[in-house]
């Protein structure tokens, strides 16, 4: 299988073919960071487009390092650029959120659980876990994307992780 | 990617979400747009750039028999030149401003593409 380098400087050269084999290898991840970041899938999945098409135009800039950072954090820019753009209508809305994923019965409770503790926390803190914790950027890429201080980063993260595990520990019990 | 705190479990129930993702058409959806764009861009770049200097070269009165004069006789015909009417010193610096600003044109959207 051909790394994620080796496409993306194949795609910088522009060959179309090596960058749809990124977008099925990463759309699952940015997918899921578009959704945990708004809670609505059609307007996540029309950020995490946007996203792939930013990085369509910009693969040329792409110096390295790991590929899914790297589009975690266009698509995190464009939701930042949306949230601008229009104000949130409607709040988190679970039921859509799980209704777009095909999961068995079972993984649709852990999915819901994992939604709702997720829901629970600061917009802060979400966003932080939501970058380092789920879409797996570093704490300095994430400083990096956020603006904020990388100990503030860190900071957010660490609590969050913490009431995150909380929720879910007492949803178990419940 | 060094993080302070472990949070592998976290991390994989995560992950586990995002690979119940079907593509569903997604990948399509990303990608067609980029194919229709890339199927007008290059023809409509390249021909107003070759129109350019074309409508350039035109201009230049003495070009084509210097090219004539310059190339050996038993590799071109020449009975069918028609005539010149400009001479190069009194070519316009309109059309090379033209030519110029079309190629810079071109040369700034290709590399803003690619940027």
């Amino acid at each position: 299988m051909r790394s994620d380098q080796d496409l993306a400087a194949e795609a910088a050269a522009g060959d179309e073919a090596a960058f749809e084999t990124l977008v099925r290898r990463h759309q699952a991840a940015v997918r899921g960071l578009t959704r945990r970041l708004t809670g609505r899938p059609v307007e996540a999945d029309d950020l995490a487009q946007s996203a792939f098409l930013t990085a369509w135009r910009k693969i040329g800039s792409y110096r390295g390092g790991a590929f899914k950072s790297w589009l975690c954090t266009i698509a995190y820019r464009e939701f930042l650029q949306a949230r601008r753009r229009h104000k949130p209508e409607v709040e988190f809305d679970e039921s859509t959120h799980i209704i777009a994923f095909d999961l068995s019965a079972a993984r649709m409770a852990d999915r819901l659980d994992l939604d709702r503790a997720l829901k629970q926390l600061p917009e802060n803190q979400r966003i932080c876990v939501v970058l380092c914790v789920a879409a797996g950027l570093s704490h300095s890429e994430a400083s990096r994307a956020t603006g904020w201080p990388l100990g503030t980063v860190k900071s957010y993260v660490n609590r969050g992780v913490a009431a995150l595990r909380q929720h879910l520990a007492a949803e178990d019990v419940a | 990617m060094q993080n302070d705190e472990p949070y592998t479990d976290l991390t994989a129930l995560f992950e586990a979400q995002d690979a119940a993702f079907a593509d569903d058409g997604f990948t399509d959806r990303v990608m067609t747009p980029i194919r229709r764009r890339a199927s007008w861009r290059s023809p409509l770049l390249f021909g107003a750039g070759g129109i350019g200097v074309g409508a350039a070269l035109s201009q230049i009165g003495g070009l084509w028999r210097a090219v004539v004069d310059w190339l050996p006789e038993s590799t071109v015909q020449v009975g069918g030149v028609p005539d010149v009417s400009l001479e190069l010193g009194a070519l316009s610096p309109l059309w090379f401003a033209a030519a110029g600003i079309m190629a810079v044109c071109c040369l700034a959207i290709l590399v803003s593409e690619r940027a």
